[in-house]
């Protein structure tokens, strides 16, 4: 069995800030591994450990994600092999450009049974990568993902549904998208760190990837910071505790905030 | 007729807002249904012009009709293709971006037609900063799906053409119910949002209980729910977890950096309470408490009674 992870590495946006005109500034923002992404290598460490399984990592960006940093912080986390493709247009690439380069990377590995990503990147939030990759390899595809066992062709997965959990069973291969509590990420250590700075890195060219382009042409025509809705700004003097709660529950009332089922 | 937005329906017809934006494009409006027939049946009174419905079995998800969706979107390209949030429509509107070779923005504010191609005001990076997007050729939108769209009495229900779907391999073999008390942010009128101006877990009583006083729900910021696993992940707000539009958000001991806030914008009345005058979070209230929470929150409770 051989199970892929398709990680991202990329910054924060808590980190980030964001100009009046819109514009952001990465650069206080510290590179790193998504913050999901340990939690989906965790879930699927865990299968492949359980089921004598091959665990491969793949990853798709702009300048620094093929760097060694980056790429040993995915392999200590249990990792064989990384396959990468770093190439500068991925930098802005789109949800749909980067799950095609990510497919394409995922046919080059070959005989892969199972892909594993987190639900969703800590800087885009997208939650469509899994899905378009899915749709790209004519795969199914199940997100936000609890828990999986099993082996390559009859796999368990359970995910949470309104007021419950519902168990598929999975058939042939498939892309699985982890919930962001599937499974707690061990820390990688420094024996970890030591070991994975000897593992298989492969590099992939992109144009020799031959990605079938986009039909789609986006162009940013314009950038902003979100509008704030007018707000009263009105500063209830708190030197009397008593009579400042008395003052805001007054205030609340006429503006009808404590309605429909509150006081 | 060819389709000029097509709307993806999985198991729920929650599509009311899918409808309002395809709508505005112009155009005819279809829709692929790939959950069940009394979905289809209620999507096609809803005043779409067209409904297909990827019909299969009862043990099988609508995920596993994703290369159906995908091939009938695909048969009558459209300018965009829509749906919903939920994990479900989310996999079926990746099987057709991918038919399609589609831009996909999942962050629209609006959307409007733009000659043969799609303007958006699109939020990037959790909200903290919005493109305009011009796009020529097709696109995938994932948007707020909305409620269960009214049947259109001024139109009849359109009818449903059955479409033969080969699922793909998933198989729903339990279901169980969690008993587990399930929150939704969205839905509440009121919430609280908890910063690390709380100094103990134990310190949430105080909070919980002025939110049972006004029947709000309890959420918090980022580091509440990561760093100090004082709730559950579904629990924090922010520009990479929940954006909420309540009648009123209290913020207590939050110090309001913008990613916070932006999952704020849309609530009606912002209220705060934070000792640090200087905090961010006062330049974006209504009602300002600058002060000590363990005094000021259990004052305001007992005001409540």
């Amino acid at each position: 069995m051989r199970i892929v992870v398709a990680y991202k590495w990329t910054r924060d946006p808590e980190e980030a800030t964001v100009g009046a005109d819109g514009t952001v500034d990465w650069s206080r923002a510290k590179p790193g591994l998504s913050t999901y992404d340990p939690v989906a290598l965790e879930l699927a460490r865990q299968l492949a450990e359980a089921a004598g399984a091959e665990l491969i990592g793949v990853s798709a960006g702009g300048k620094g994600v093929a760097a060694p940093i980056a790429s040993k912080a995915a392999l200590a986390r249990g990792l064989a092999r990384v396959v990468i493709v770093e190439d500068e247009s991925l930098a802005n690439a789109g949800r749909g450009e980067l799950a095609a380069v990510l497919a394409a990377v995922i046919r080059h590995i070959g005989d892969v049974d199972l892909v594993i990503t987190g639900d969703s990147s800590v800087d885009v939030a997208a939650k469509m990568v899994p899905t378009v990759l899915a749709g790209e390899l004519g795969w199914p595809a199940v997100a936000e993902v609890a828990a999986v066992s099993g082996k390559a062709g009859a796999l368990r997965v359970e995910r949470a549904i309104p007021g419950g959990v519902q168990v598929l069973e999975v058939s042939g291969p498939a892309v699985l998208a982890a919930s962001a509590d599937a499974a707690v990420p061990r820390v990688a250590g420094m024996k970890e760190l030591l070991a994975a700075a000897k593992k298989p890195v492969e590099l992939l060219d992109l144009a020799a990837l031959k990605v079938p382009p986009s039909h789609a042409v986006m162009t940013v025509t314009g950038r902003s910071r979100p509008e704030r809705k007018a707000r009263k700004g009105q500063l209830i003097d708190t030197t009397d505790p008593a009579a400042a709660a008395a003052e805001l529950v007054t205030a609340l009332r006429e503006a009808g905030s404590l309605e429909r089922n509150g006081q | 007729m060819s389709v000029n937005a097509w709307i993806i329906v999985g198991d729920q017809p929650t599509i009311g807002n899918l409808i309002t934006v395809a709508r505005a494009l112009g155009g005819p409006v279809g829709a692929v249904v790939a959950g069940p027939r009394s979905v289809a049946e209620t999507v096609a009174a809803s005043g779409v012009d067209k409904v297909v419905w990827c019909a299969a079995s009862d043990d099988v998800p609508a995920e596993a009709n994703a290369p159906a969706v995908a091939q009938a979107v695909a048969a009558d390209p459209p300018r965009v293709v829509l749906a919903g949030r939920n994990p479900g429509d989310r996999v079926l509107l990746g099987a057709a971006a991918a038919a399609l070779k589609a831009a996909v923005l999942t962050g629209a504010r609006s959307v409007s037609a733009d000659g043969e191609g799609v303007l958006v005001v699109n939020a990037v990076f959790g909200g903290i900063a919005e493109e305009t997007v011009a796009v020529s050729g097709p696109v995938a939108l994932l948007l707020d799906g909305g409620s269960v769209p009214p049947a259109d009495p001024a139109s009849p229900a359109v009818p449903i053409e059955e479409v033969a779907a080969t699922p793909l391999g998933l198989k729903v073999i339990e279901t169980r119910t969690s008993g587990f008390d399930e929150v939704d942010l969205n839905s509440a009128h009121r919430v609280i949002g908890v910063g690390r101006g709380l100094k103990a877990k134990e310190d949430l009583a105080l909070i919980e209980a002025l939110a049972t006083a006004i029947r709000a729900e309890v959420a918090c910021s980022r580091p509440v729910a990561e760093g100090l696993n004082w709730m559950g992940k579904d629990r924090y707000i922010g520009s990479s977890g929940a954006h909420i539009a309540p009648q009123l958000y209290l913020a207590i001991g939050v110090s309001g950096q913008l990613q916070h806030m932006v999952g704020v914008q849309g609530a009606e009345i912002i209220v705060a309470i934070n000792t640090d005058p200087n905090a961010a979070v006062f330049s974006q209230v209504d009602y300002g408490l600058v002060g000590d929470l363990y005094q000021l929150v259990p004052a305001i409770t007992a005001a409540l009674k």
